[in-house]
């Protein structure tokens, strides 16, 4: 039975501080969600508030048709996976991953064999009768997933679960989470700072910046169009240009850069253009070319990178940064004009 | 963030702490009791007692005595126990483990064992004079103090700067003089403090090393109890836990009193 | 040269804690074995007498008692502490250590005001209509126990705080969300993990009480005399130097049997060590 969780107009105070602010935010049934961002930006406390080991100043947290808000944490029937496993280490993995089945009032032979069958299910088969001080980080892991799947929760939380593994172990064991959890279809919010993490396993993934959702959308959409420069510096957009049109035609737009630099955009390519507006463009998404339509610039120091090089260009709106084909390499103080690339550009509001 | 108690635990929580001041709070009010025997609540507010601790001229040479036993044991100390706090800490893998133990071992054996030994073959057996014994005792007795905080202090003290001092031209004592032990600072002093309590308040070494002409105030006060149930000896009560408060405002200011617990 | 420096450290205390603690003391205890009427003539003097007997068995079992009553005051009082937020727990840590901090003959001798005969304790149970007569209460085991109890239950806090700290706060969490009620996680949980650390404070309480002088010295005196009181009459009142070695050389035994025993088992049950 797969449910739904939402967050409604959650707001979380530690003494007057805001940490939370009318946060609001529904899963779908089986779905994963990722809340993502730098440490400080309340997606650790959004999950403690699920979990209930937080209270919030106002606002509701349901599950399915059950109303969390005022339930006591260890009535609320959730999966845990911790950042650092938290796994008993006074228990053996066998007995650690049944924990929550004696809690349940499991008989204990029946709870064994579902503990020994989890075990199985995550690959550490025969490790029942070892102490968690005995086992590798990542086997820790795998008995901490072991230890929340068994419950059969209707919904599981990652705190930054994989964060004190190394990188290749980090890579496999995301791509088996995310099979875990779409084998159950149990829906899921997790948590992370590791942007490629989030982006590589979630069906969804939430932006958190200061106690706020700055976006929430799939991954392919946050990555191509964000919708305000905190998302767009966040995914990888290097340049952020404010511009003002001048003049309009048909579909094309003329506009105008801080130090008077003109550039045309179409509509038809970069969709609708509001009268100011800030043109996102990632290095990659700005040709270096050496004469044409584009903002002009002086190309400065350039840096190779294996599959382009990086210019530093200045321009009279400012530094920006561009990548240039391999094939065309230009000397540094050379003049050029930079032309944006739709499909890695975006049109943004500017922020007041 | 408080996780939710039951109210029976905390109202027994509450009573533990009543049962743990009150009877200081006793004390204090008996020293200012106009009375000549010792009650609570006072009947009357006077000073005269505590003017009488002055006045009494055994209180005055013992209080002294205790003092300079306290920092000067204390200071010797530390003079031998940060060295090998230190030699400890940094050489942990070359020294052999009994060493640790042995730093220790005036916590491990009785203490009164030790003042009857100290008193058998260093008093008796060697002719030491009783002030010289005591400091011995003193300085030993909270030797592990020393140790044992300053090690701590240590354990999380960067010893690389100390590497960086000396590649850049400074000798290995002004080093550990200039580097190290500004470093340390909050360990030593916490070191100070708890010795300095534990010798002040000292009586089960003291007992065997007290003479004509020398006591301490500790041992001063039980003779005094065995003559006198008066007053007198709460104020000197209230004096030494006013030392106590002293040194631990000392502390505050400097570092903070949470340093403490842990 | 090295090796030097490192020795030379550590030696003038070497030389200190040798010359006048280890080899006094070693002294102490040797001297029983060389009485001329037999090398363990002194013991079994001591275990043949009676009355030492009592005060060996008296003394162990005042030691019990308080360690028993210290250890269960003491974790509930901690875990309570344990749970308060930040500001509040600092205060009530540093109010239940302080009275460590005043010394032996002050928190002994508060005693003999409230348990005295016109001490508070009789003056309220007679105001109050439960007694006619004031109680005797001083110079009992009880009025030695509920002193040394008063002596070391700070010292148990202070230990234990130490010990409930070092249950990392996420396994209380976890054991939380997968369903265990407060009661729960404090048996399967608290409880296994803090046992080391429970043996480590049992073992400082008991050796502090059985060794104690000063307390038994004030609340109990000559009636219910101690190991340690005992200690200093052999020696200091009749001169009985092999009869005080012999009391200082079964208080060492005892003390550090304990000691050793107890820091294995807590070694051996500690889950946590790496």
């Amino acid at each position: 039975m797969t449910v739904s969780l939402s967050i409604d107009s959650i707001s979380a105070h530690y003494g007057k501080t805001a940490v939370l602010q009318e946060l609001s935010l529904s899963v779908a049934p089986g779905e994963l969600v990722s809340l993502l961002g730098s440490s400080g930006c309340g997606k650790t406390t959004t999950l403690r508030l699920v979990a209930g080991f937080l209270q919030p100043t106002s606002g509701t947290i349901k599950l399915g048709d059950r109303d969390l808000t005022t339930l006591p944490a260890h009535a609320r029937d959730i999966g845990l996976v911790f950042q650092n496993y938290a796994l008993f280490p006074h228990l053996t993995v066998l007995e650690n991953v049944a924990f929550g089945l004696k809690q349940r009032r499991m008989a204990t032979r029946e709870r064994q064999q579902k503990a020994a069958t989890m075990l199985e299910r995550v690959g550490l088969s025969g490790l029942g009768d070892r102490f968690p001080s005995a086992l590798s980080g990542g086997q820790k892991q795998r008995v901490a997933l072991a230890r929340a799947l068994v419950i059969v929760p209707p919904l599981l939380m990652f705190d930054e679960p994989l964060s004190n593994l190394d990188a290749k172990l980090r890579i496999d064991m995301r791509v088996e989470i995310r099979q875990l959890q779409r084998a159950n279809g149990t829906t899921s919010l997790y948590v992370t700072h590791d942007q490629e993490e989030a982006f590589s396993i979630s069906d969804r993934v939430a932006i958190m910046n200061a106690g706020r959702i700055m976006q929430l959308d799939t991954p392919e959409t946050l990555y191509r169009k964000p919708a305000n420069s905190f998302v767009a510096r966040f995914v990888g957009f290097e340049n952020l240009l404010p511009l003002r049109v001048l003049e309009r035609e048909g579909a094309f737009v003329t506009a105008e850069a801080g130090g008077g630099a003109r550039i045309t955009l179409s509509q038809d390519d970069f969709g609708p253009i509001p009268d100011d507006f800030v043109l996102g463009c990632r290095a990659d998404g700005l040709s270096v070319r050496r004469q044409g339509n584009g903002l002009p610039a002086i190309l400065g120091t350039r840096t190779y990178l294996g599959r382009a090089y990086q210019y530093q260009c200045e321009t009279s709106a400012g530094a920006i940064v561009a990548n240039g084909a391999l094939s065309e390499p230009m000397a540094a103080g050379s003049s050029a004009v930079l032309a944006p690339m739709p499909e890695q550009c975006c049109v943004l509001h500017p922020e007041k | 963030m408080t996780r939710t108690v039951h109210p029976a635990l905390i109202a027994f929580t509450a009573l533990v702490f009543l049962f743990l001041l009150a009877p200081l709070v006793i004390i204090i009010g008996a020293a200012f009791s106009d009375t000549t025997y010792l009650t609570f609540p006072p009947q009357g507010l006077t000073l005269h007692w505590f003017s009488n601790i002055f006045q009494i001229e055994a209180f005055r040479t013992t209080a002294i005595t205790s003092l300079q036993l306290a920092f000067l044991g204390t200071a010797l100390s530390l003079l031998i126990g940060i060295p090998a706090a230190y030699a400890i800490s940094r050489y942990r893998v070359e020294l052999p483990r009994w060493l640790s133990t042995l730093f220790v071992l005036p916590i491990l054996v009785p203490e009164i064992v030790f003042g009857f030994s100290l008193m058998k073959s260093i008093t008796i057996g060697l002719g030491l004079p009783l002030f010289p014994s005591l400091l011995i005792g003193h300085a030993l007795l909270v030797l592990p103090y020393s140790v044992r905080v300053v090690s701590a202090s240590l354990a999380s003290f960067d010893f690389s700067i100390e590497e960086a001092a000396i590649s850049l031209g400074c000798p290995p004592l002004k080093t550990f003089l200039t580097v190290v032990l500004p470093n340390i600072r909050a360990g030593v002093i916490a070191a100070f403090i708890l010795a300095f309590i534990t010798s002040i308040n000292d009586v089960s070494v003291s007992v065997f090393l007290t003479g004509p002409g020398i006591s301490t105030l500790p041992i001063q006060i039980l003779a005094h109890m065995e003559q006198f149930f008066d007053p007198t000896i709460a104020s000197v009560s209230v004096l030494l836990m006013l030392v106590t408060v002293a040194v631990m405002a000392i502390v505050e200011a400097t570092l903070g009193l949470t340093f403490l617990t842990k | 040269m090295k090796q030097l420096m490192k020795w030379g450290l550590a030696t003038p205390a070497i030389l200190a804690v040798t010359l006048f603690l280890l080899i006094p003391v070693i002294i102490t205890i040797a001297a029983t074995f060389g009485e001329p009427k037999g090398v363990f003539s002194p013991y079994v003097a001591f275990f043949s007498s009676g009355f030492r007997r009592t005060v060996l068995f008296r003394t162990i079992e005042v030691s019990l008692v308080t360690t028993a009553i210290s250890l269960i005051i003491g974790f509930i009082a901690t875990y309570v502490i344990a749970q308060m937020p930040g500001r509040a727990k600092s205060v009530m840590i540093i109010a239940a250590v302080f009275p460590l901090l005043t010394g032996v003959v002050v928190r002994s001798f508060a005693w003999l005001i409230i348990l005295g005969k016109n001490g508070i304790l009789n003056t309220i149970l007679m105001s109050i209509g439960v007694i006619s007569e004031p109680l005797s209460m001083l110079y009992t085991e009880g009025s030695v126990i509920v002193a040394m109890v008063y002596l070391f239950v700070p010292l148990m806090i202070l230990t234990l705080v130490g010990v409930l700290e070092g249950i990392p706060q996420d396994l209380i969490q976890a054991a939380t969300s997968l369903g265990a009620t407060p009661a729960a996680t404090f048996r399967q949980v608290i409880l296994p993990l803090a046992t080391p650390g429970l043996i480590v404070g049992a073992v400082l309480v008991f050796t502090g009480s059985f060794t104690s002088y000063a307390t038994p010295q004030l609340l109990g005196g000559e009636k219910q005399m101690m190991m340690g009181t005992f200690l200093y009459q052999r020696a200091m009142v009749t001169f009985d130097w092999v009869g005080a070695s012999t009391i200082a050389a079964i208080m060492v035994v005892v003390t550090i049997g304990i000691v050793a025993i107890m820091s294995r088992l807590a070694r051996r049950l500690n889950p946590m060590a790496v």
